[in-house]
């Protein structure tokens, strides 16, 4: 047993402060990580060479071309080609469209960013929603946890399974190859969608048996009936006495007033505006379009001695189909948008979009919007022409559930993203070349075939991504390099006893999923890997067994809503943190189960 | 048409003022009555009330939510009664309690501390030390009640619009001053703010229902009858808020909307 160093208390005393850091969040992650960066070479844990090792690390370099492939791919358009054909095999079924689309998205997922799969089909899977008449709850949280689960299938599908090979190096271990996971992956996607086929009844919001089912369908389904309810416009005109004796009256005097947002107006002598700014003056003998609950528009009307007219009649060809409408946008994960408030954004004078509500865990806000901080997941109801809404789509940050259809796509480049996909795979599979640089081929392959501009590609990297995998590596090297993996592990051991290995992996599998559930799921992989690949050794296990468990298991963040995944569905969805709590419980048991079971059977 | 709080000390003449006032503008007095009005709402015995607005709270008051519900209780009663405009109130933080509506004139009045002890003297048949001493605790207490409750110092003089020193003017150069600057446009009530009015009595009205219902640590804001109740995190469930506000909704006709925000920092114009 390794005697307990000076150098491993401070590699422990840094492991607890980024745990620490991880969890009150004072800083961001990818702060703590920089931190970590800067402050083991300081305390001359690593050198200043192994602690920028990171950043060139196969881990990070394979991360960027994966989202530069991943960027590549959404912008022909490729993947929304695939929903029709989808479709069209699923049927009207519940259970075959969840079956169809969760395959698809896992399919994806495990080549792209999670995220950015799940993003991908939400305007897919709420236009199924609308169409078939399903509650959109039942199809967004399978789909949700297929993209998360397809981060299993292979190597580059999330994450922790990209760095896996970075954190077993040190300890001269064969690094896994990019379909090494897959067995286990594609178990773990087939019985997180049996779950829900099987027991989504029981575990999916809204729908509870036989009994409650109606009231509890209803009531699942109210704020969608409210949304539809304040996406129709009224037209009214203002009286000839309208402005007599009063103070002027804006467009948001209206808004704070009666609850109704004026989207259109008719200026003397024959203006139309279209997204009026909220100081602008209402007058006497106008016509105006506003958007509004039927109580709230009727209650305006009376008060206001406005008239009512039955249909667009002035602003009938401006506020057709075909040139405006209503979007619903949910603030991205990582948007520069939360925190801000809706007044800070000034949508109003910025674009001429009118914001109508606001969706949040279950509630919709409608009064005093312009103070509220926005939140990842807030599902924003928009009013503006599509070329304004195309605009403020351009300019990031929001992610739209109803498709623009005058989206800049180049469908013609589909093929030689395709390509260069298969490419890329060819030389990992076929020649056997590392991770990183047949990736790097694939993604540097779209920019010379102008699938995407090298602006573009730069744009698309995370770079929060990026140096949280960069900066938390040489934590993983400290831990490794000054003994105290070997240490933590030979203590445990030693205070547990010898335990069989497929226990040993049950457990490292339930500390991971409870590590990823707290900190972040690279976090986790980072501090684990070390640490069990140690405990498997002096166990007799496999020690890459041992690290692949935590590769997958850093996955298994289903109970609450904090995967990014989950955050980005849940304002769409209208969940609530119990719902992902009661459906992700059962998915994480079913998971861990599943994936040791694989591995007994398999390795 | 305006709304005037007079704040005063003990022995300042405020009373006196603010009774002269309303009689030369015929408007309505309000003081103690407002707090019986509480208690009488809300079945509060009026000592416990009278020792609300008076001492300052305590830790352990600070903890049980006893003082600051029963500031709840005034308040809402003093909004409900400024809502029909054409008042005079005299007593402690009249406005600090209606903050945020312009129409209210905001008058101190102090006066020589010499002239307090004599008159307390007299009345108490006490020497002057003694009245000294128990009139600068009093203005201590006072003192940290407002900080403590509004964290704002009651000398503090630019909280009012009219700061006058009962010394050399007269009590009735004060009434003259008072009803001159009562008759300014500035106060008059405007439908704005007169809407203000009534929102703020609106919410004042749901909170003291709320907190009578054991809810505290409420935000409650109104414009327009669109009411948000703003919650802590965890709040909303553990006080069963929506079935509560679902009763009061039915109960207050003048709620229009009402939206429930958990775990968002309340706004500064919450009560």
């Amino acid at each position: 047993m390794p005697q307990l160093t000076t150098d491993m208390i401070l590699v422990m005393a840094m492991i607890g402060i980024a745990i620490f850091l991880f969890i009150v969040e004072w800083v961001r992650v990818d702060v703590v990580a920089i931190l970590m960066m800067v402050v083991l070479p300081l305390l001359h844990l690593v050198t200043p060479k192994e602690a920028f090792s990171g950043l060139s690390s196969n881990a990070v370099v394979s991360i960027i071309a994966v989202i530069i492939i991943g960027a590549g791919l959404d912008k022909t358009g490729i993947i929304n080609r695939l929903v029709g054909p989808i479709l069209r095999l699923a049927g009207k079924s519940q259970s075959r469209i969840v079956i169809f689309i969760s395959l698809t998205v896992a399919g994806i997922s495990s080549f792209m960013q999670n995220v950015g799969a799940a993003a991908l089909f939400l305007p897919a899977v709420r236009r199924i929603s609308k169409t078939l008449k399903i509650p959109i709850s039942n199809l967004l949280m399978p789909i949700g946890f297929a993209a998360i689960l397809g981060g299993t299938v292979t190597l580059v599908g999330s994450s922790p399974l990209i760095l896996l090979n970075d954190l077993i190096a040190p300890f001269k271990l064969k690094p896994f190859g990019l379909f090494e996971v897959t067995p286990v992956g594609l178990a773990l996607v087939a019985s997180g969608i049996t779950c829900f086929v099987l027991f989504g009844r029981l575990i999916l919001p809204g729908s509870k048996g036989q009994e409650g089912e109606q009231a509890a369908t209803e009531q699942a389904q109210e704020p969608n009936h409210l949304l539809a309810e304040l996406g129709r416009p009224w037209e009214l005109s203002t009286p000839e006495d309208f402005t007599h004796y009063r103070e002027p009256v804006t467009v948001d005097n209206l808004r704070r007033r009666y609850l109704v947002n004026v989207v259109a107006l008719t200026e003397p002598p024959d203006f139309k505006v279209l997204g009026p700014g909220p100081e602008q003056e209402v007058r006497s003998r106008v016509d105006l379009v506003v958007y509004g609950q039927e109580k709230d528009v009727l209650r305006m009307a009376q008060e206001e001695g406005m008239t009512l007219k039955p249909d667009l009649e002035v602003f009938k060809g401006e506020l057709a189909e075909h040139a405006s409408g209503t979007v619903e946008a949910v603030v991205a994960p990582r948007s520069h948008l939360v925190d801000k408030t809706l007044n800070q954004l000034d949508l109003a004078e910025r674009f001429r979009i009118t914001p109508l509500a606001v969706y949040r865990q279950g509630e919709t806000y409608r009064a005093d919007l312009g103070h509220l901080p926005l939140r990842v997941g807030d599902a924003i109801l928009l009013h503006g022409t599509w070329r304004r809404l195309q605009l403020l789509h351009e300019e990031g940050g929001l992610l739209f559930t109803t498709p623009l259809d005058t989206e800049q796509m180049r469908p013609e480049k589909a093929l030689f993203a395709g390509l260069w996909l298969a490419i890329a795979l060819t030389m990992i599979l076929v020649f056997n070349i590392q991770l990183s640089v047949c990736l790097m081929t694939g993604a540097l392959g779209m920019i010379v075939t102008r699938v995407l501009t090298i602006d573009e590609a730069y744009q698309s990297v995370d770079w929060r991504t990026v140096f949280l995998l960069g900066g938390l590596i040489p934590l993983g090297i400290a831990t490794e390099k000054t003994g105290t993996a070997a240490w933590i592990a030979h203590t445990v051991l030693g205070a547990i006893g010898t335990v069989e290995p497929i226990v040993l992996l049950a457990v490292i599998g339930l500390l991971s999923t409870v590590f990823t559930l707290v900190i972040s799921n690279v976090g986790a992989t980072v501090l684990l890997v070390p640490l069990v690949v140690e405990m498997a050794r002096a166990a007799g296990a496999d020690p890459r067994m041992a690290a692949m468990v935590v590769g997958l298991a850093t996955s298994n963040s289903f109970i609450l809503p904090t995967h990014q995944v989950n955050a980005l569905y849940m304002g769409p969805g209208r969940y609530r943190s119990v719902d992902f709590m009661k459906a992700g419980s059962v998915v994480s048991v079913v998971f861990l189960v599943v994936m040791i079971a694989m591995l007994y059977l398999f390795f | 048409m305006a709304i005037i709080t007079i704040s005063r000390g003990s022995y300042s003449k405020g009373r006196e003022v603010a009774e002269k006032v309303a009689q030369r503008l015929g408007y309505q007095l309000v003081s103690r009555d407002v707090l019986i009005e509480a208690s009488d709402r809300f079945h509060i015995p009026e000592v416990k009330l009278v020792r609300a607005i008076h001492d300052a709270p305590s830790i352990l008051d600070r903890i049980t939510h006893g003082k600051q519900c029963y500031i709840v209780y005034i308040r809402s009663a003093l909004a409900s009664r400024a809502k029909a405009d054409n008042l005079v109130y005299h007593g402690l933080a009249g406005h600090l309690l209606l903050k945020g509506v312009p129409h209210v004139l905001k008058v101190r009045i102090i006066a020589d501390l010499e002239a307090r002890v004599a008159a307390e003297m007299q009345r108490e048949d006490i020497s002057a030390a003694e009245a000294r001493s128990l009139l600068l605790k009093d203005d201590a207490e006072r003192r940290k009640w407002t900080q403590t409750l509004y964290g704002v110092d009651p000398w503090d003089a630019s909280l009012y619009d009219l700061v006058i020193h009962i010394h050399k003017l007269s009590v009735d150069d004060a009434v003259e001053f008072i009803v001159q600057a009562a008759g300014r446009q500035c106060f008059q009530a405007t439908p704005a703010s007169q809407r203000k009015m009534e929102d703020l009595a609106l919410a004042c009205q749901l909170k003291a229902e709320l907190v009578k219902q054991d809810c505290f640590e409420l935000g409650v804001t109104s414009e327009y009858g669109n009411v948000v109740v703003y919650v802590n995190k965890g709040g909303r469930h553990a006080y069963h808020l929506d079935a509560k506000l679902a009763a009061l909704r039915a109960k207050l006709p003048e709620i229009n909307h009402l939206e429930v925000r958990e775990g968002l920092p309340f706004p500064p114009a919450a009560v």
